[in-house]
């Protein structure tokens, strides 16, 4: 059976009418689920990005400001398929860290461009801009010249660190 | 005494410590974006870099004299670059090779700092996107011009009248204190 009709069936989803290529739009709360299906009985192995898009000032949209896009990818048959949720400003939408281990930067680069958070995400920091930074530089609203300056520099092994105190390590400071 | 010679030269102090550190400028590669990779061939075998003494690339700020910075630098970067900048010793020199590193380029972004120079000096500037070997061999030249033309003895004197300013305002103020 078809992906997309399960998709359709179980998750109600419904096919994006814009897109040419297969890509569904599926409700927040279904979509861990349907995730989790689509890894494991529909064999879509690969989490190939996740990518936020913000609508903000678009002509003929009626749908929420933001979109968050799973693009993932059959690695047995070379299928693509896109996963869109749409968000409103404020909303959260459900980590798939837990089922796609990749998810964890990719969503706290969602998170860091766009703002958009995601509920149960362990460590939602930013991943790309430093520390000091305000705002999400991608949205439609943030002017795309203004820059901000970082003067002290930025802790970024505290993940390694971690890593290594499992490891068995004991991290000195310097 | 060799054939009469009398084994020694006379010249000025400030002539031979300028003469040492024009021909031995070591470079410290920042490297981060295309101009790197320009920069790695004017050190290998087709220009060779080390024709002007440039012979080392040192990977440590403490034993370099350029700062030889090629590519993008980003704002999460600007602090790291400032460090390596402090760490290195005097006399210290710095080029800005490429279009990135001068202005920030086409990266008129929220990300990208327009222009090094305004974390640090810069003596020597290179455009070109990125540039060519034979740009950077130009810039090195015109360093050794600039080198060439600091005086030692002038930097010295200037720190000891500093030095001294200090120790008589010392002086002048425990004698003040006594009486």
């Amino acid at each position: 059976m078809d992906e997309i009709s399960v998709l359709q069936e179980k998750f109600g989803a419904e096919q994006d009418a814009r897109a040419v290529d297969k890509c569904v739009i599926i409700a927040a709360e279904k979509l861990t689920d349907a995730v989790k299906f689509l890894k494991e009985e529909a064999s879509f192995d690969v989490l190939i990005d996740i990518v936020g898009v913000d609508y903000l000032g678009m002509e003929n949209h009626n749908a929420p400001r933001f979109a968050v896009i799973y693009c993932l990818k059959n690695t047995k048959n070379m299928v693509r398929l896109r996963l869109k949720v749409q968000v409103d400003e404020g909303k959260k939408i459900p980590t798939i860290s837990k089922i796609y281990p990749i998810a964890d930067w990719q969503e706290r680069e969602v998170w860091d461009q766009y703002g958009i958070s995601f509920e149960g995400h362990h460590n939602l920091k930013r991943l790309l801009n430093h520390v000091d930074f305000e705002g999400h530089p991608l949205r439609k609203d943030y002017p795309a010249k203004k820059r901000q300056w970082l003067s002290e520099n930025d802790k970024m092994l505290d993940q390694l660190e971690e890593r290594l105190e499992t490891l068995g390590y004991k991290v000195v400071e310097a | 005494m060799r054939n009469g010679n009398p084994g020694f030269f006379a010249g000025k102090l400030d002539e031979l410590v300028s003469w040492g550190r024009l021909h031995s400028l070591w470079p410290f590669p920042y490297g981060t974006a295309c101009c790197a990779i320009e920069f790695m061939s004017t050190e290998s075998a087709r220009y060779d870099l080390s024709r002007l003494g440039s012979e080392f690339v040192r990977f440590t700020p403490r034993q370099a004299d350029v700062l030889a910075v090629s590519g993008t630098i980003t704002f999460k970067q600007a602090p790291i670059l400032k460090r390596i900048y402090e760490q290195m010793m005097e006399p210290k020199w710095v080029i800005s090779m490429g279009a990135c590193a001068c202005s920030g380029g086409f990266y008129n972004c929220y990300c990208t700092v327009p222009g090094i120079d305004r974390i640090i000096p810069v003596d020597v500037y290179i455009g070109g996107c990125p540039s060519r070997p034979e740009a950077f061999f130009d810039a090195m030249l015109d360093l050794q011009e600039k080198v060439k033309n600091q005086s030692y003895m002038q930097e010295r004197k200037k720190k000891l009248i500093e030095q001294w300013a200090t120790i008589l305002e010392r002086i002048e103020k425990k004698v003040g204190d006594e009486a």
